[in-house]
């Protein structure tokens, strides 16, 4: 046991962890150079998108075109059959392709972060040069824990490195956008079009002064940049500016109109805004540094070989799970974190971060409030189903073979598609010709609007819901009765305890964990209620059955505002936790006077 | 008894009511009085499967069930004797974090993982499908519970024939636990059959939808023509109540493995 063992063991996990810090580093630097080609490629093809509408702009002539393209893309003929590969083309021409413009993703700057990569290296030196220092003397016990320390900064300062090369290269991409939208606009103005024909061919958001003046009218670009732009003038002449608002930066730049004491000025969202892999060179970085501290946690394993199998044993069978829940459980808790502290649309590439608004105007949103109220009233139908399927248990208790023909028939709503049951339901509660209705006529009853009244929408639903869960919680609790002993009924009943007696003393007590496993993971589940409201009453009649899950499927997927709709889901979150909780507070100390 | 009898009518109703309308004419349906098909139009089965394609539904629920179940089974199992039979720094903890994932409620991870399918350009893809569904934790538990019930002398005999922990799991604990690996292939399977909202967020075209999708649309593009709404909803249910008619005990048993900790 001991120095020996940890000595021969050591530089095996040693090279490990340095190899673990080589290849987060390099992934850290593929992933920002990726980005940064991505954004390349995305501006050439605007270019080529600008070239095409400058080529179909009045009085253009291909000549114009040449020249705006400066060596950097070709004019194909239309017969020419498309461009080559790794090149961008376009459509010129209404119907018939006139000419392919074909644009080289841009070249300038460099395409790869050497300087970040030369740390990336240095780092991987410093790690094997530590670790073989420490090689001849035995490792103290705090070593894994330094070089975890070691190794994460290491990765971090690479991240970092990468980071700010990155911003670099796409703020010259960003700039470079902008002066060939400038330059096409010109062109196109030079040739007689208008300011809006102009800027439509440099296909950029666009105002010009008369529109600045008048911000409430202002709608081919974000109100808040033209106010921003606003407050800068007087611009500099001929240089561009750059412009911070709504949380982002915009690059600017304006272009004198012929004959008009005026400008136009065209801005572009930046690539180091809509491209910056912030989020994946953190998680890149991060995910490395998860890797080499597993690494290091070996390390106090090193002097007991033995140990040391065991766990790499273990992980290895962890592996495939942890990775996974790791990815996309673990991981996106964060990311939907993350999310919720941003204003984030899906549509719009920027997303400014608001710290805690989206938290307030939830908290304060009456409709969220309705959602979560209506969820809770909906919960209420878990007691219901409960009591329906303890009885069925209780009714199932005598004969084995009124157990197996009953379950089928109780059984099969709670596993069958929940989206054929919806429309079954929907069918037979449908107001005039549904089973329900049919069968209230049939004994004079007036008919019920089920599902196109707020006021019994709801109800409905629940009922809908007790019929789908009940068979389900009959078997769960009739797995519970089985293991009551039942000498305790005999005594019982030797002692003379009525039913009731019996029922009140023994069974219930006897089925408290079922009792309260039941209940616990019915409420968890009936909180995340869906597919019924998405099928049968889309959160209708006038929201009178928006439940959470539903309000939040809409708020994303339907208005597409993500940072809302992730801080509602950890509001929910939230609601959830403080009813478990709250369960096992009261059942628990009601648990320990029986 | 006779209670026993009248709720399983109650509850084998709306089933019934399913059937006898999908085999009645589209009009047939509003008539008065009409409970049951007056002839079985037959008819409804092949026009209303055809007129969107359910077989290709079917199919890629099929493919996305196996696929998941595939991916549940050998995770939870690995995982599961991992936390069960080995021994490692930190196992209850990470047991206990592992847990602790299911009292988050699902739709929190919806959006990131969306997010991430999207970036991923996985969108209306079978591994954007299925890439996020491949591990239960309830499965990790299950096999848990299952592998603890395992004797211990079984293993140590191997272990004195020299046989290392992967020998162990592949030749003596999995054999073992087919019972529990039945019970997770069924629930998983079911729960893929009728997972609907993750579906419904990554599948855009016709041709990858799933089932309950597919009868979700189906619902909204025939809205009043309830025969064929019906006759769909009869095929969507008919596997699974097969499955369950043929394999009730593995489901009962899953039940209360899970029920009685």
């Amino acid at each position: 046991m001991s120095g020996e063992g940890a000595v021969r063991r050591l530089p095996i996990l040693a090279v490990l962890a340095v190899a673990a810090v080589a290849a987060g580093a390099a992934l850290i630097l593929v992933l920002a150079a990726g980005s940064v080609r991505a954004a390349r490629e995305h501006s050439s093809g605007a270019e080529a998108r600008m070239a095409a509408s400058l080529y179909e702009a009045p009085g253009v002539t291909e000549a114009d075109v040449a020249e705006f393209l400066a060596g950097r893309g070709r004019i194909l003929p239309a017969t020419a059959g498309g461009p080559g590969p790794g090149a961008f083309g376009y459509r010129s021409g209404a119907l018939e392709p006139a000419a392919w413009i074909a644009v080289q993703p841009a070249g300038g700057g460099s395409g790869w972060p050497w300087a970040a990569s030369a740390l990336g290296l240095f780092a991987a030196f410093a790690m094997s040069a530590w670790a073989a220092a420490r090689r001849r003397s035995p490792p103290p016990a705090r070593f894994p824990v330094a070089a975890a320390l070691l190794s994460a900064t290491l990765l971090a300062l690479v991240a970092v490195a990468a980071g700010r090369w990155e911003q670099d290269e796409l703020e010259a991409i960003s700039r470079a956008h902008l002066d060939q939208g400038l330059s096409a606009a010109g062109m196109a103005h030079a040739a007689g079009a208008g300011p809006e024909e102009a800027a439509r061919v440099a296909g950029l958001p666009w105002a010009d002064d008369a529109a600045l003046d008048e911000p409430d009218r202002l709608w081919t670009m974000p109100r808040e940049v033209g106010a921003a732009i606003a407050a800068a003038r007087p611009l500099p002449s001929a240089g561009r500016h750059r412009v911070a608002a709504g949380g982002a930066v915009y690059h600017g730049g304006s272009l004198q109109l012929r004959d008009r004491p005026a400008s136009l000025h065209l801005v572009l969202l930046g690539y180091e805004e809509t491209a910056s892999a912030a989020v994946v060179l953190t998680a890149a970085a991060a995910g490395s540094a998860l890797v080499v501290s597993l690494v290091l946690l070996l390390l106090p394993l090193a002097s007991r070989p033995r140990a040391l199998s065991r766990t790499l044993a273990a992980w290895g069978f962890l592996a495939p799970a942890g990775a996974l829940l790791l990815l996309f459980t673990f991981g996106p808790l964060l990311y939907s974190l993350w999310i919720s502290l941003h204003d984030w649309h899906l549509l719009d590439p920027a997303h400014p971060f608001t710290g805690l608004e989206n938290y307030r105007s939830v908290l304060g949103d009456g409709a969220w409030w309705a959602a979560i109220r209506n969820t809770a009233v909906f919960t209420l139908h878990v007691p219901f189903a409960m009591a329906v399927a303890l009885s069925l248990a209780l009714l199932t208790r005598q004969s084995r073979r009124a157990i197996r023909w009953a379950r089928l028939a109780l059984f099969l709503p709670s596993i069958t598609s929940v989206v054929a049951i919806a429309v079954v339901w929907k069918w037979l509660l449908n107001d005039g010709y549904g089973l329900a209705n049919r069968a209230l006529a049939a004994v004079g009853i007036a008919p019920v609007a089920w599902l196109s009244s707020p006021d019994t929408a709801l109800v409905s639903l629940m009922v809908i819901s007790v019929w789908m869960v009940v068979g389900y919680q009959m078997v769960v609790f009739q797995a519970g009765l089985a293991a009551i002993p039942r000498d305790w009924y005999d005594a019982a009943r030797v002692d003379g305890a009525s039913r009731w007696q019996r029922f009140r003393h023994i069974t219930l007590p006897g089925l408290r964990h079922t009792l309260f496993f039941v209940l616990v993971t019915s409420v968890i589940g009936s909180f995340q209620v869906f597919g019924l409201v998405y099928v049968m009453t889309e959160g209708g009649p006038l929201g009178a059955t928006d439940v959470a899950v539903y309000h939040i499927y809409r708020e994303a997927w339907e208005f597409l505002r993500f940072g809302d709709a992730a801080a509602m889901s950890w509001v929910l979150f939230g609601v959830v936790f403080a009813a478990t909780w709250l369960h096992f507070r009261l059942l628990e100390r009601r648990g320990s006077h029986a | 008894m006779s209670l026993l009898v009248v709720a399983c009518l109650v509850m084998a109703a709306p089933f019934g009511w399913m059937a006898a309308t999908s085999l009645m004419g589209q009009l047939e349906v509003f008539g008065p009085g009409q409970l049951l098909p007056e002839s079985p139009l037959w008819s409804n089965y092949p026009e209303a499967l055809t007129a969107q394609p359910f077989a290709r539904f079917f199919l890629n629920s099929l493919i996305f069930a196996a696929v998941v179940v595939a991916g549940q089974v050998a995770t939870a199992t690995t995982a599961g004797y991992a936390f069960a039979r080995c021994d490692f720094p930190g196992r209850d903890n990470l047991f206990l974090l592992f847990l602790a994932t299911m009292m988050v409620p699902a739709v929190i991870v919806l959006i990131p993982r969306f997010l991430m399918i999207e970036a991923l350009g996985w969108i209306d893809t079978y591994q954007g499908l299925v890439s996020t569904e491949l591990v239960s934790v309830w499965g990790i538990f299950l096999m848990r519970q299952y592998f603890r019930t395992l004797p211990r002398e079984l293993e140590d005999a191997a272990r004195v024939d020299g046989a290392g922990h992967w020998r162990i799991f592949r030749s003596v604990a999995l054999p073992l636990a087919k019972p529990a690996v039945a019970t997770l292939t069924l629930f998983a399977f079911i729960d893929a059959w009728k997972n609907f909202l993750w579906p419904l967020l990554v599948t855009r075209s016709m041709e990858m939808r799933v089932v309950e999708v597919g009868i979700a649309a189906f619902h909204s593009t025939y809205q009043i023509n309830w025969p064929f709404q019906m006759a769909a909803g009869v095929v969507a249910t008919l596997p699974i109540a097969l499955l369950f008619l043929l394999t009730q005990r593995y489901f009962v048993r899953g039940i209360q493995l899970e029920g009685i900790r």
